[in-house]
């Protein structure tokens, strides 16, 4: 080959860090990045257990507090603290680097890309400080990291590096993040109530695991309680649950599925006005523990793909639940964001073919059902909710055989009425919340029972 | 039945004490916001209270009344306080959003009240959404519903629901049976969410100044009523109404539902002459003037005293 003629400048700039990267990620996520950090070094600290639903892991003596307002952002952690050789080699690089033995040692962490906290505290803020107080050698040191992310951009010189300062120790191992000076998003985002209920619940769903082993995470001076999945069973409903390993290039992953139905299926087609309680069905992928893709209705699970139908509201009521569990992190399926999964990953794709399964079941007995409805309710109203933890394992899913029941010729009644008059009728009905087919199928019944009377 | 058949409005001792909280709030804000060409909306049913008030304590001219009754339109008209009150007759979902496309309308702040007489709607919600989101800049909000719990649902959990439906995600998951159970707790919680809603839609549309609540309280004359409100403010006036609002004595929040005693002309003159008076005044104070209160009446008189009002029969 000849000579280049001369050289395309092909490094980083600091502005596509702070400004373009963290684009690509939500503020919630952010807070969820940061969190992953404590929760590595909490699972550092009790000695790198396979996190899987079985574990054992007692994690009740760590604690992470989080204050999040206009004026700022804190969040403190008991969890160990960062030593200063992972914050001088490891901690503050952007993204991983390719000698870097350190992160590789089977700890089952949820941090891999070497991006989030950096990413985080840009997103969050212009004023940072991370200190950490952590033990060597039975002593406890601390250092802290001060960051003036806009005075940190104007440096033209292509050596990164933050500067490092001794600090006193705090009173328990661990990090302590400050960002003041907020960016405006985030200000904005911190006053507005319906994000900060919005993290909390963000919070409670994708760290229910953990704080089902004993974690404590408080935000804003109120502990997050953990939304649990759970599951129905009975001797007719029995939710799948069974594990394998599968071989990747360097390792091998856990993968362990359970699925199954957590509530009856609406009997109501229709949406009705409010359908938040959909959000908790579908699928859900955990990797090492964190659930990184909740309530899945999209073809990144399985709607809509491969001769399945796209999800309707006919389905609600199932919930599937994969764990993927690795010593090597990178072998785990989590995008950067770790908010949805790699598609391409083989050691995801390895899992599909029982999610089909599991998915038909579920589609078959929403269909059947329609023919049964007294029959299944009879059946559904029997079973029990199940916490996942308790779940026996059970190669199929199990659910209820119906009766194929002799069709009665029907017709459908429509009417439109003004909305007031249906909740004031719903209330009279004795709930204010029932939907608009709820009320019109009671009115008709009333109506039947007072001229026509038992058939 | 419209609610001026069912109540003679100014016989209403909590309405009027949290109305007259209200104004002189909305008095201390003028300074930071210029009304001097402010709109007044309301619903001025025939009474007007507020409209007086806004002509009298705000030096507002140009005010809007909404009026959906067809006889109480016409009375409505018959009973205009002010030349330069305009009464509309229809529905405020449809009348205010005819606002937003009116130069003129737009091109002043607003000061405005929506006043239902009836529990939070999905008309309701929908209606304060769009107030929040287009009313001109530095532009003032009220609402008043109905708080009574049994107008959310028969039981806690369908209390939950409702309001579920109504205020979106700023509802926690963790509200308590207390808080859904005790009439006064509900109206309280109810006030803090609505107040909630309010702000989270301002920031929701990334509304510049956003929304700064400046009024939070509970009353019951009859019904269980909670008033909630704020400031629409520039981004350059935001801070100055927020040091405003949170200084000791603004009296907009209030964590004490205003249920103040029926006081006699006597009892009243006998208070009163006590304040205002920095050392306490309980129960034992009130026996040793000669009668009884209870310490939550007592409370209520103390902080309001000012805006009691007394009422007595005039022939007409």
């Amino acid at each position: 080959m000849t000579e280049p003629i001369a050289y395309a400048d092909a490094n980083a700039s600091r502005a596509f860090f702070v400004q373009m990267l963290t684009r690509d990620i939500t503020l919630e996520d952010c807070v969820l990045d940061l969190l992953d950090n404590s929760v590595d070094g909490a699972w550092r600290s009790i000695g790198h257990i396979a996190p899987t639903l079985d574990d054992g892991a007692d994690l009740s003596p760590f604690c992470i507090d989080i204050r999040a307002d206009e004026g700022g952002f804190w969040m403190s952690d008991n969890c160990g603290g960062m030593d200063l050789q992972r914050a001088e080699n490891h901690a503050f690089t952007f993204g991983r680097k390719d000698d870097d033995d350190e992160d590789r040692t089977g700890d089952y962490r949820i941090g891999v890309y070497g991006i989030g906290m950096k990413r985080a505290i840009f997103k969050l803020g212009w004023k940072v400080k991370i200190n950490s107080t952590y033990c060597d050698n039975g002593i406890a040191k601390a250092f802290f990291v001060p960051i003036d992310v806009r005075a940190w951009m104007a440096q033209a010189d292509t050596d990164w590096k933050f500067e490092i300062f001794n600090a006193e120790p705090a009173k328990s191992q661990g990090v302590a993040i400050e960002v003041t000076d907020l960016t405006r998003g985030t200000k904005s985002a911190f006053g507005n109530p319906s994000f900060q209920q919005n993290l909390r619940r963000v919070i409670a769903r994708d760290y229910a695991l953990h704080l089902h082993r004993g974690l404590t995470i408080v935000l804003n001076g109120v502990a997050v309680d953990a939304s649990l999945i759970t599951l129905l069973e009975s001797a007719e409903f029995a939710p799948l649950r069974k594990s394998w390993d599968v071989a990747a290039e360097g390792g091998s992953v856990h993968i362990e599925i359970l699925a199954g139905a957590s509530a009856a299926p609406p009997d109501d087609e229709a949406p009705d006005e409010d359908d938040r309680g959909e959000e908790r069905y579908g699928w859900y992928v955990a990797c090492n523990g964190r659930i990184v893709l909740a309530g899945d209705k999209s073809t990144t699970s399985i709607w809509g793909l491969e001769g399945f139908p796209i999800w309707h509201r006919q389905y609600r009521g199932f919930i599937g639940l994969i764990l993927f569990t690795s010593d090597e992190t990178e072998l785990l399926p989590l995008t950067t964001t770790k908010r949805s999964v790699d598609l391409s990953s083989e050691v995801f794709r390895s899992a599909r073919p029982t999610m089909r399964e599991v998915t038909r079941a579920w589609i078959d007995y929403t269909g059947a059902r329609k023919q049964a409805r007294e029959v299944a309710k009879v059946a559904e109203q029997a079973a029990k909710s199940v916490s996942l933890f308790s779940i026996a394992q059970n190669p199929v899913i199990v659910t209820p055989t119906l009766p194929a029941k002799p069709k009665i010729k029907t017709s459908t009644i429509q009417y439109s009425m003004a909305v007031t008059r249906i909740r004031a009728l719903a209330t009279e009905f004795g709930n204010v919340n029932l939907s608009a087919r709820e009320v019109g199928m009671r009115s008709f019944d009333y109506a039947y029972d007072d001229m026509v009377g038992e058939e | 039945m419209p609610s001026f058949d069912a109540v003679n409005y100014s016989l209403r001792p909590n309405k009027t004490i949290q109305r007259a909280i209200v104004f002189e709030g909305l008095r201390s804000l003028s300074y930071a916001l210029d009304w001097s060409s402010a709109a007044y909306i309301g619903f001025g049913s025939i009474w007007f209270a507020d409209f007086v008030m806004a002509h009298k304590r705000l030096g507002i001219e140009r005010m809007i009344s909404i009026e959906s009754d067809q006889i109480g339109f016409r009375r409505a008209e018959y009973n205009r306080p002010f030349r330069t009150v305009t009464v509309l007759n229809g529905l405020s979902y449809e009348i205010i959003p005819e606002f937003y496309d009116d130069p003129v309308m737009m091109s002043q702040p607003w000061v405005i009240w929506l006043d239902y007489d009836s529990e939070l709607s999905d008309d309701a919600t929908h209606e304060l959404r769009g107030v929040v989101e287009r009313a001109p800049a530095n532009s003032a909000l009220m609402v008043t519903v109905n708080a009574s719990g049994k107008k959310y649902g028969a039981d806690p959990s369908q209390k939950r629901e409702r309001l579920r439906v109504l205020l979106g995600d700023v509802v926690p998951d963790a509200l308590t049976r207390e808080q859904l159970r005790d009439p006064d707790a509900f109206a309280l919680t109810m006030a803090d969410l609505l107040q909630q809603f309010l702000q989270a839609t301002a920031e929701n549309c990334a509304r510049p100044g956003g929304f700064v609540p400046a009024f939070r309280a509970a009353y019951r004359d009859k019904a269980s009523m909670i008033t909630v409100g704020g400031i629409l403010p520039t981004i350059e006036r935001r801070d100055a109404v927020s040091t405003l609002v949170t200084e000791d004595r603004w009296e907009g929040f209030s964590d004490l539902a205003i249920i103040a005693p029926h006081l006699t002309l006597k009892e009243l003159a006998v208070l009163q002459a006590q304040m205002p008076r920095s050392e306490v005044m309980d129960r034992t104070v009130v026996q040793e003037l000669g009668f009884d209160l209870g310490e939550d009446q007592i409370e209520i008189f103390r902080r309001y005293y000012r805006h009691y009002p007394a009422f007595a029969q005039l022939s007409a």
